[in-house]
């Protein structure tokens, strides 16, 4: 019995799932379900603060500290709202549709390599099963435009559809291009692979994060699924079905309370996801930063240790916030509240910076970090740009993304295969 | 426009009767709450898929009578209430009520009062703009705009609180004159202020003209032609992006513009993106005068002699000035009593938005937002 | 010019300028919110507020004369002045004032039209109050003049 339960501990090179241990592959799916979701929390507070910032106003201050506590607040009031079933709406549709969009998002997260061995398994089609279940939550948008019953939800969950399959076209591409990318890995024979711990792997063997590789090829592949992935997740400037300025106000316009919650709370799953691809892709995974020119021990140490030294900062951050907080009666169990956040946040960095602790941690922790670079950058878009009008944002998809990203393709395959080609041009076989 | 209600809206006055997807003409309401606010407007759009047919703008929400009101109370006392028309503008409302009384009793303000006026009032002309161009830039999804202009506003709100006493709903003129004169430090409150708002309007520029979406979103939008425009009395900056050269700054000048040196922006096309740049060249020439009027504003009374109860001969004048929205006009009738017989404004806002049909036939429904937008209305002068 | 142009498109330069001009301003000296009942505002002199009658510093009584021409000003006839001649000094003694604030515009035509320095509108803009029977001041109340809000949450 033990034996079952320490069992996959023993084992340091495989993800549960490919080691058969169904146990721990499941306490990583709870683990990561209470990761995301609190996540999602996070992000909701991050969200409303970092774009009051960059409209020069404060945001939530009154809920808890700094309004910390305002997702709390919100959950609440979600929760507490009355259920609300439109008139003549099909009820068992109007009901499964969001539980379905949930679904589908977190079920991509199941191959997210957080590590190489920090995912739930490691399906040799990874990239590929991310893709496609993602796709499958086209289908709850639409579910949920058509049992709303009223035509402002009907339209806007056909737009939103629409552009989110057209921009899977541009995002399916540049995919196919970083995963051609790990093909030309020395050693595995011309063998690209689509499983998300093997293309981290590659990028470790190559020496070379793929959005650097073949420069700008890797870098333009970025770019191009940097902008398909914010149009999947129907995000400024992309938003448009989604817009509150427009007429037609989206295929979440009927819901309310925990029904809508759970759209939001896919949104953001899924922004995480995608982010996650990208990250995975390009941007090296789990991987550390410059790992040819700063290489060695201890330039390892000290980058694992970096996270750490990240949230003992966050920490003095509370601290100095705490410190100039009003000194108003009233705001004293928020200033209280901040010093014990400051506390523990600082405890937990220590605790993140001990270098046993360092070295298991880095690699969620690097990966987290640059999932946290892709979200700064969905508010930033969202702070500054406008919104694009549908049919603009088609032509963008279909007209500028998609050649631009075949043309990649094309000259990466060319690109990586060029001794080859060269060695059975000149010669000859 | 249409030959009856009924033939526009099929069945109900506002009411569709046929069923979702059913006909291929869609009758689609903006309802007077709508997110996209200008106010309390109602929009009935004609739609044919995307494609707009036709509209049909319902007012009315906000009428408070503002010309009955102004039957039964004296001269003086009806000068606050003309601040509430368009309530973004205030003080342009002020000089071109005060200017029309004083062109019917044929008083003329001392210098010192000109200048004064159109200090405040290219003021107010800036912080105009800038609300409009923080309500259309968020309509066209670009949210921080809108707090930028109004953060840079609010710098001017503190100059006219200073002055007179209130942000918004100024009362700053009287007839005759100004009632208060400079507070200290005014010239080089004014003067600092200008320095301060020119890099911002650079900001704006950079966050959106050069913009691609911006401009994808607003080239080829709401074209109006010059002679649609002069047939539907259309003025102001709408009229000035046709490109049309009208201000009546420059052809029947007032207060102290005929001393100041300034150019009429003028557009091409006609377009939303024209109206916007004629907008914000707007803005730059504003500074300009101020600061040309802060420079040389002379010395002397404030007020001319103006009888403490006003008794105008009978006759009837009307005045207008350019607002910040287009022509703003005062029609007055009066017969020789305390209260004048008539008072009719000619608000620009409501005749610019007859050419809302005019400018959204064949565009898409997320163009209709833009237009709107970019007519720079106010319903507070729609409605009176 | 045309290719300058072009790479001006490609590499998305009007993009990013616009995304520079958000991010400077994200730094926490360019906040321009005041948390409000912990940091109030400037209020300028002459700033048009609750009205207020002015009493005479040393004798303590009150400026009025009762030249009624407060309540001719008024655009909304909201004030109403009642006086009574005094038999010794026949002079006007204001008996009773009342100024109607819950439909004032506050457009100060009355503090321009008061003869001595007694209706003035001061810089109180808390005037909120949980009936509207509060919003009839009477001589004690105007003479009282702002009093401050204390928020205790």
């Amino acid at each position: 019995m033990l034996n079952y339960l320490t069992g996959y501990l023993s084992n340091t090179t495989d993800t549960p799932g490919v080691a058969g241990s169904n146990l721990w592959a499941l306490i990583y799916i709870l683990i990561i379900f209470a990761g995301v979701s609190g996540f999602v929390v996070l992000m909701n507070w991050g969200e409303r603060k970092l774009l009051a910032h960059f409209q020069i106003r404060l945001g939530p201050m009154r809920v808890g500290p700094h309004g910390l506590l305002q997702p709390i607040a919100d959950a609440v009031k979600l929760l507490t709202k009355e259920d609300v079933l439109p008139d003549g709406a099909d009820t068992v549709i109007f009901r499964f549709a969001p539980v379905w969009v949930l679904l589908t998002a977190f079920t991509t997260m199941i191959v997210i390599p957080f590590g190489p061995q920090h995912a739930v398994t490691d399906m040799n089609i990874g990239i590929l099963f991310m893709l496609g279940v993602s796709s499958l939550g086209v289908l709850g948008i639409i579910m949920a435009g058509w049992a709303s019953n009223s035509h402002y939800p009907l339209l806007g969950s056909l737009r939103s559809s629409a552009q989110m399959v057209s921009y899977e076209v541009a995002m399916g591409l540049a995919i196919v291009s970083a995963v051609m990318m790990t093909s030309f890995t020395a050693g595995w024979d011309g063998a690209g692979t689509l499983s998300m711990v093997k293309i981290v792997e590659a990028q470790r063997l190559q020496g070379t994060w793929f959005i650097f590789k073949f420069f700008p090829l890797g870098f333009v592949a970025f770019a191009i699924f940097a902008i398909a992935m914010i149009a999947e997740t129907n995000r400024a400037p992309f938003d448009l079905p989604e817009a509150e300025s427009e007429l037609v106000a989206g295929f979440h316009t009927e819901y309310s309370g925990l029904r809508w919650s759970f759209f939001m709370l896919a949104e953001y799953a899924g922004m995480f996801a995608v982010s996650s691809i990208a990250t995975t892709l390009w941007l090296g995974g789990w991987l550390r930063p410059f790992p040819n020119l700063l290489a060695g021990k201890t330039w390892d140490m000290a980058f694992a240790m970096f996270p750490g030294v990240l949230v003992i900062l966050v920490g003095f951050a509370a601290f100095y916030n705490a410190a100039k907080m009003p000194k108003h009666p009233a705001m004293k169990p928020q200033v209280v509240g901040l010093w014990v956040l400051g506390l523990v946040v600082v405890a937990v960095g220590l605790l993140m910076v001990m270098p046993p602790v360092a070295l298991k941690i880095s690699d969620i922790a690097w990966f987290v970090l640059k999932i946290g670079f892709f979200m700064y950058l969905y508010v930033w878009y969202r702070a500054t740009f406008p919104r694009y009008r549908f049919d603009q944002l088609m032509k963008v998809g279909w007209k500028v993304l998609l050649p631009i990203s075949l043309g990649v393709l094309v000259v990466t395959g060319i690109v990586g295969l060029t001794p080859e080609l060269w060695a059975w041009m000149g010669g000859g076989r | 426009m249409v030959a009856n209600d009924r033939d526009f809206y099929g069945d109900e006055w506002g009411e569709r009767t046929s069923t979702v997807l059913d006909a291929d003409e869609l009758v689609l309401n903006m309802g007077p709450q709508h997110p996209s606010t200008h106010g309390v407007l109602r929009v009935i759009l004609k739609l044919d898929g995307e494609k707009v047919l036709g509209t049909e703008c319902v007012i009315g929400y906000l009428h408070r009578g503002v010309e009955k009101i102004g039957e039964s109370r004296t001269y003086t006392m009806f000068a606050p209430y003309v601040d509430r028309m368009d309530y973004v503008a205030a003080v342009s409302n002020g000089l071109g009520y005060c200017q029309a009384v004083e062109t019917l009793i044929n008083v003329e303000a001392p210098p010192r009062a000109q200048y004064i006026r159109v200090i405040l009032a290219e003021l107010q002309r800036i912080a105009s703009h800038q609300v409009w161009l923080g309500t259309h830039a968020l309509d066209i999804g670009a949210m921080t705009p809108l707090f930028y202009t109004f953060r840079d506003r609010e710098e001017i709100l503190k100059v006219f609180e200073k002055y007179c006493g209130a942000r918004l709903t100024t009362h700053a003129f009287r007839i005759g004159g100004c009632q208060y004169d400079t507070y200290d430090g005014f010239e080089k409150e004014v003067k600092k202020l200008c320095d301060f708002m020119e890099p911002k309007f650079g900001e704006y520029e950079e966050l959106l003209t050069t913009n691609r979406i911006w401009v994808e979103r607003t080239k080829g939008v709401g074209i109006l032609n010059g002679d649609d425009c002069k047939a539907l009395g259309v003025t102001g900056p709408v009229l000035r992006a046709a490109g049309v050269k009208w201000d009546l700054r420059k052809a029947q000048p007032y207060a102290a513009y005929p001393k100041m040196d300034f150019e009429i922006p003028v557009g091409e096309n006609g377009d939303t993106y024209d109206r916007y740049m004629v907008r914000i060249k707007e803005l730059h020439q504003s500074l300009r005068i101020i600061r040309q009027a802060v420079d040389s504003i002379p010395a002397g009374p404030i007020m001319a002699k103006v009888p403490k109860v006003l008794k105008p001969p009978v006759g009837e004048i009307y005045h207008s000035i350019e607002a910040p929205k287009g022509e703003l006009g005062y029609f007055i009738v009066s017969d020789a009593s305390l209260q004048p017989y008539r008072m009719r404004i000619r608000p620009p806002s409501f005749i610019n938005l007859q050419a809302l049909d005019k400018m959204v036939r064949g565009m898409l429904v997320a163009d209709v937002v833009a237009v709107i937008g970019t007519l720079d209305i106010v319903l507070g002068e729609v409605d009176r | 010019m045309k290719v300058v142009t072009l790479l001006r498109k490609v590499f998305l330069v009007d993009l990013l300028k616009g995304l520079r001009v958000t991010f400077k301003y994200q730094h926490p000296k360019e906040i321009y919110t005041e948390q409000y009942p912990l940091e109030r505002p400037q209020i300028a002199e002459r700033y048009r507020g609750l009205p207020r009658m002015n009493v005479n510093p040393e004798t303590g009584e009150t400026l009025c004369i009762a030249c009624d021409l407060c309540a001719k000003a008024c655009p909304e006839h909201l004030i109403v002045v009642e006086s009574e001649r005094d038999p010794v000094t026949k002079r006007k003694v204001m008996t009773k004032f009342t100024f109607d604030v819950s439909r004032c515009m506050f457009c100060g035509l009355c503090e321009e039209a008061c003869s001595t320095d007694c209706l003035e509108l001061s810089q109180d803009f808390e005037i909120a109050t949980f009936d509207r029977n509060q919003f009839i001041f009477d001589r004690k109340r105007l003479e009282q003049g702002p009093e401050g809000t204390e928020y205790t949450r």
